[in-house]
């Protein structure tokens, strides 16, 4: 049940996309962790670059697109720069049409 | 901070700076100022400060409102300081303008109009240096020091200005006419080497880095190539003072000075180098290809500093090194990530609120870079042939390359316009529910 839960709700960060690659976020490698407990979700995220604008958005789009989801009552986002994020988090067949380099 | 806010004013800013360029570019055209009339002639007094400060000084201010905060992850200290800055510094250039023009017998003779001007442009950029410096001072870190030693520099630029100013007005005493008869190589120094450049190369390291996704620059390569910067503003500056103070020649100064700022440009382009070869986006966007040409404009500027101070014809042709310096590198630059920056900005106060509850365009999406790539091309070419025309001392010649590059430069703010109206976002995600179309002119959020 909290896994399908969870992944009901990774399908519904989709929506959400990183504006200059212009891929979603769970694609991108962004989402760290979904953590459920009795409804109440707690999202680890990261982004490319801290200080940002579009880094407070990001944040407010990931939970908006999870409160919608049936069965979450609240929603917890952590936005984290440790681990820095890197491209090789992304998905594979991503990261080859975004057209990036191997990661060095 | 996790997330910086979108600075309200800085679409005003960009916006008063292009009307500047336009109206710059209209006196080239016209035949006013260098090189129909002598560099220090009142009307190319005109044309050099609708260039540097109306142009290029409120094109940086707006700028940096926006990035300063980013590249030390802090807000901006003061935001109600922002538009009473850009009214003042436009009050001042008006002023500032108006006195060159009295002094040409364009206008009736007042010559309290450039002491007037001097104190709100001093007043404005004030405004500007308090509130970026004390932004950029809680995190003095990597480009940020580039920004403070450019705000250093502002300061210097402006006082010795300030003193020109009053000097013209006869106010200044026989030490302000001593300044004003030797200074003015080193207020043009600082200005457009300390100020404009070391400013713009601090927040180039960031932009690039940032939307080519490339690793920082070694904090202790960028300190070395701010450093022989630094130096080069400090030996005009000082050396400059000293030299004047004492009624010595400014030869020895100038060379130091070039020294440090031709190192401290082969540092920046070994630096700018690094980003592009260790970039993970292999795709160039329009943006950072047209920032390439001002690059190697840059490294022209040095080429031919070097090459017209060893065969002694600097002096000779100094306004085509000052031309190609403030519109092949300062202006190309500005230009190129004017474009980027007002796409990235206007898709986040557009786009940004609606985020996870609609599906939203790419910031790619809100430009046409195929149709754009021929108006920068225009503007390239034309300045280099404009550079070309001051060089072989042909006016004619260097009033067409100006028409070419109001040609490009209309075309650009037309692309810029058509961004900040989304016209070119497909209509079906122009404008998702709870989504409010930007202002052309400020954000509203």
């Amino acid at each position: 049940m909290t896994d399908q839960l969870v992944e009901d709700i990774r399908g519904a960060l989709r929506v959400v996309i990183d504006p200059e690659l212009g891929k979603n976020i769970v694609d991108l490698g962004f989402v760290y962790d979904i953590a459920v407990a009795d409804g109440a979700v707690r999202i680890t995220m990261t982004a490319t670059t801290p200080g940002c604008p579009a880094t407070s958005f990001l944040k407010e789009g990931v939970q908006a697109a999870a409160l919608i989801v049936p069965g979450v009552a609240s929603v917890d986002v952590a936005m984290t720069f440790e681990p820095a994020w890197t491209p090789d988090l992304i998905e594979a067949g991503v990261r080859a049409s975004l057209g990036f380099a191997a990661v060095n | 901070m996790i997330g910086g806010s979108i600075s309200r004013w800085t679409m005003t800013y960009f916006a008063a700076a292009l009307t500047w360029l336009l109206a710059a570019l209209a006196l080239m055209v016209a035949g006013i100022g260098h090189p129909a009339a002598d560099l220090a002639a009142p009307d190319t007094l005109v044309l050099v400060h609708v260039v540097c400060i109306g142009w290029l000084s409120v094109a940086m201010c707006g700028a940096l409102f926006q990035f300063v905060p980013v590249l030390v992850a802090q807000p901006l200290f003061g935001e109600r300081w922002v538009l009473p800055a850009l009214v003042l510094l436009t009050a001042g250039l008006v002023s500032l303008l108006a006195g060159f023009m009295a002094l040409g017998a364009r206008l009736p003779s007042a010559p309290w109009l450039l002491p007037l001007g001097a104190l709100l442009l001093v007043a404005g950029f004030g405004l500007v240096v308090v509130d970026l410096g004390l932004t950029a001072w809680r995190r003095p870190t990597g480009p940020a020091r580039f920004v403070l030693v450019g705000l250093a520099s502002l300061c210097a630029t402006a006082a010795f200005g300030a003193v020109f100013a009053f000097a013209l007005a006869g106010w200044a005493g026989r030490m302000g006419d001593a300044v004003l008869a030797r200074g003015i190589p080193l207020h043009a120094i600082v200005g457009l080497g300390g100020w404009l450049t070391l400013t713009a190369m601090g927040v180039s390291y960031r932009l690039l880095s940032m939307f080519m996704l490339a690793p920082d620059v070694e904090d202790r390569k960028s300190r070395l190539t701010l450093a022989a910067g630094a130096l080069a503003v400090a030996a005009t500056v000082g050396g400059g003072a000293i030299a004047i103070g004492l009624e010595l020649g400014l030869n020895i100064v100038l060379s130091i000075a070039a020294l440090f700022g031709l190192a401290c440009a082969a540092l920046y382009g070994r630096d700018i180098a690094a980003i592009f070869r260790t970039r993970k986006r292999r795709h160039l966007e329009l943006n950072m290809r047209m920032a390439m040409l001002s690059f190697a404009s840059l490294a022209a500027t040095g080429l031919m500093g070097t090459a017209l101070v060893s065969t002694r014809t600097l002096p000779l042709h100094l306004g085509a090194f000052a031309f190609l310096a403030a519109f092949g590198w300062l202006s190309g630059l500005v230009l190129a990530k004017l474009y980027k920056i007002v796409a990235f900005l206007t898709w986040l106060e557009t786009y940004g609120p609606v985020m996870g509850r609609a599906p939203t365009p790419r910031v790619q999406d809100l430009v046409a870079e195929s149709r754009a790539t021929k108006w920068f091309a225009i503007y390239y070419v034309s300045v280099w042939m404009g550079t070309l025309a001051l060089l072989a001392a042909e006016p004619g010649a260097f009033r067409i390359a100006a028409a070419a590059m109001m040609i490009g430069v209309v075309g650009i703010v037309h692309e810029i316009i058509r961004i900040r109206r989304l016209e070119d976002v497909a209509s079906t995600l122009r404008l998702p529910a709870g989504a409010v179309a930007p202002h052309l002119l400020f954000a509203k959020t």
